[in-house]
């Protein structure tokens, strides 16, 4: 464990010194990361900004396990997660993971229901418990009607809130959210970033947004900025001063 | 339920695919069904040709030999290892106007003595076997039927003839079932009546035969003894059942296994439109599954996933073609029982094979893309519009 995981349990993420670069043809690579390190305090809200091409999602996707770094080291509830073998992150994804992707990606074929069960099953619930879970967490979201319903049956903002439920379903450490109003208009965004602040407040639940939405921004309580593949910016560093060594 | 789902997601496209294994599975069947019918057959004739030897005239096959006289019994019973020769008439029902696949339906004379040491069994469904002194009485073949309108105390005609059914066989599978059996005597005098001008003014009816059964002693090789009587008796040769099934048995093998072959190569045509299906259907939901390993799905959950898809596609085919197969060989079946020739049987071991052939198929059609689609890199596949 580093000595800033050692030092401060109540950190849910610590990124240190994250390089992420990709070979475009023969030898011509990109920097999409170059030295990144942040710390996510446990239970908070935290918005990752940037304009496109600034590493943001990259950032998010190394985060959660979607993708390796090509150097640095990922910490996850005092577990370092960038070094896992490979087989293994399916079941971190699925157990301390939750996911929202923009235009919600939900399974067209599946009900609400059985896209929010889904993420149990993976975990390795029995369908039946699966479906109970799921239930549960579509009633939180308001859409206990609707488990039937499939995304086409689905407004906007309702799919929204069957992603969040998926999310949210396994009780995940962390939630990770890729530009999660991007496809809604202002009405629905705000009654969705709403919902996640309720969520965050009553569960404790850490979200973590990559957001272009100033809005979405606003209402977090931790702001990183990004540029270039680097950390111009991050709020915790003027609060607290306890981490970061900005880029 | 969500399997199906997934499956016909895309319609038209998945029932084609599902065509192509209907009728793949539908060649096999109707092909396989020929085979087992011929392979039954066979094997009829090798369980009955196991402790005989069967005696004709310059060589040939019981329904093609030429005429000998009834007199060479006595020669083939002075060979060692002889029990009993039975003398025989074996000719056609009626004169064959097309070709036939299978046994053509036949008459058969027999002088009764061997029927104490017959060890095939055959059993009757109505009525009696034949006995000494029987005049003008038949036992018809249960394929035979119908075409002859056949009721045991009827009586009916063959090869312009009156005659009364005096017994039914039960079903063999085998040559009994498209067989006719009378006493030698009126055999004689049909198959005298069917010979050319020139011989039937020379040769009497009660002297001729088509062949001899000659039955083996149990501490005897049938095949040796039919060895023998070729060669110490001037022309006559004989054949045991090591030769019926190296002739016939190998022949109708060779035949059975090239009509199942082409079976199976419609089937396999089938199969491939399973890759490609399989196929695209993947690449179509690359985002879904940059969604499902997003979400915590393993390599080894998405491979099951598509695999039982493809798996489902197999065996809605296979069961659609078997369906299809039966019923069409039950109504050829039934069409040709009227003419006495079934052609088909579609055993259990053809059935259960097709379909479990047909979900293979399947399972291994969308193996490849299955384990392309568990490759996928998670970020790469969502981004994939």
């Amino acid at each position: 464990m580093s000595d800033a995981m050692e030092g401060n349990l109540n950190q849910i993420v610590e990124v240190i010194d994250l390089h992420k670069s990709y070979r475009l043809g023969k030898n011509n690579f990109v920097h999409a990361l170059r030295g990144t390190s942040l710390s996510i305090k446990k239970g908070g809200m935290t918005a990752i900004m940037g304009p496109s091409g600034s590493g943001k999602s990259t950032l998010m996707h190394i985060i959660g396990s979607l993708d390796t770094p090509s150097k640095g080291e990922v910490w996850l509830a005092g577990n370092r997660i960038d070094n896992l073998p490979k087989k293994k992150l399916p079941k971190l994804r699925a157990s301390k993971m939750g996911f929202i992707f923009q235009g919600f990606n939900l399974i067209p074929t599946l009900t609400a229901l059985e896209n929010v069960a889904l993420a149990a099953e993976y975990k390795g619930l029995s369908r039946k418990e699966s479906a109970k879970l799921a239930r549960e967490r579509l009633d939180v979201v308001g859409l206990g009607d609707r488990i039937r319903h499939r995304q086409s049956e689905l407004s906007g903002g309702e799919q929204h809130r069957v992603a969040i439920a998926r999310a949210l379903v396994n009780k995940p450490d962390i939630v990770l959210g890729d530009e999660p109003t991007g496809d809604l208009d202002t009405e629905t965004s705000r009654e969705i970033i709403q919902m996640m602040k309720e969520v965050n407040m009553t569960t404790g639940t850490t979200f973590v947004l990559v957001t272009h939405d100033p809005e979405v921004a606003d209402s977090c309580d931790h702001q990183i900025q990004m540029r270039d593949g680097s950390i111009v910016d991050d709020s915790a560093s003027k609060i607290d001063g306890s981490t970061k060594t900005l880029s | 339920m969500r399997l199906l789902r997934n499956v016909f997601r895309r319609k038209v496209r998945s029932i084609l695919t599902i065509l192509g294994i209907v009728i793949g599975v539908f060649a096999l069947i109707a092909m396989g069904s020929m085979a087992e019918k011929l392979t039954l057959l066979v094997d009829g004739g090798i369980e009955y040709y196991k402790d005989k030897a069967i005696v004709s005239e310059g060589g040939g096959m019981a329904f093609m030999a030429s005429p000998m006289s009834k007199d060479r019994i006595k020669e083939v019973e002075s060979i060692d290892g002889v029990k009993v020769a039975q003398a025989e008439i074996n000719m056609l029902l009626e004169d064959l106007e097309a070709v036939n696949f299978g046994q053509p339906p036949m008459i058969v004379g027999t002088d009764l003595r061997g029927q104490e040491y017959e060890s095939f069994e055959i059993t009757f469904a109505k009525g009696r076997d034949l006995k000494e002194g029987d005049h003008k009485k038949v036992i018809v073949g249960s394929d035979l039927v119908n075409k002859l309108d056949a009721k045991v105390g009827k009586r009916i005609k063959i090869r312009g003839e009156k005659f009364e059914v005096i017994g039914i066989l039960e079903k063999t599978l085998t040559g009994p079932d498209l067989t006719v059996v009378m006493s030698l005597a009126d055999a004689q005098e049909l198959y005298h009546k069917t010979l050319p001008d020139v011989l039937r003014k020379e040769l009497k009816a009660e002297d001729l035969v088509t062949g001899i059964t000659a039955f083996v002693d149990e501490d005897h090789d049938p095949d040796k003894v039919a060895k023998t009587i070729g060669k110490e008796i001037e022309g006559l040769s004989a054949m045991g059942p090591k030769a019926f099934q190296d002739q016939i048995g190998s022949a109708v093998g060779v035949f059975s296994a090239i009509i199942t072959l082409i079976g199976l190569v419609a089937l396999m045509v089938g199969g491939l439109s399973v890759v490609n299906t399989m196929s695209m259907s993947i690449a179509e939901r690359t985002k879904e599954i940059g969604i499902r390993k997003a979400i915590g799905a393993s390599s080894f959950k998405i491979i099951r996933q598509f695999l039982m898809e493809s798996g489902v596609i197999g065996i809605i085919g296979g069961l659609i073609g078997l369906g299809l197969g039966i019923a069409f060989t039950s109504v050829a079946n039934a069409a040709g029982n009227e003419s006495g020739t079934a052609l088909f049987l579609v055993t259990p071991r053809l059935a259960i094979s097709a379909v479990l052939f047909a979900l293979i198929l399947g399972i291994i059609g969308g193996f490849f893309p299955a384990w392309r689609a568990s490759r996928l890199n998670p970020v790469e596949a969502l981004r994939y519009e």
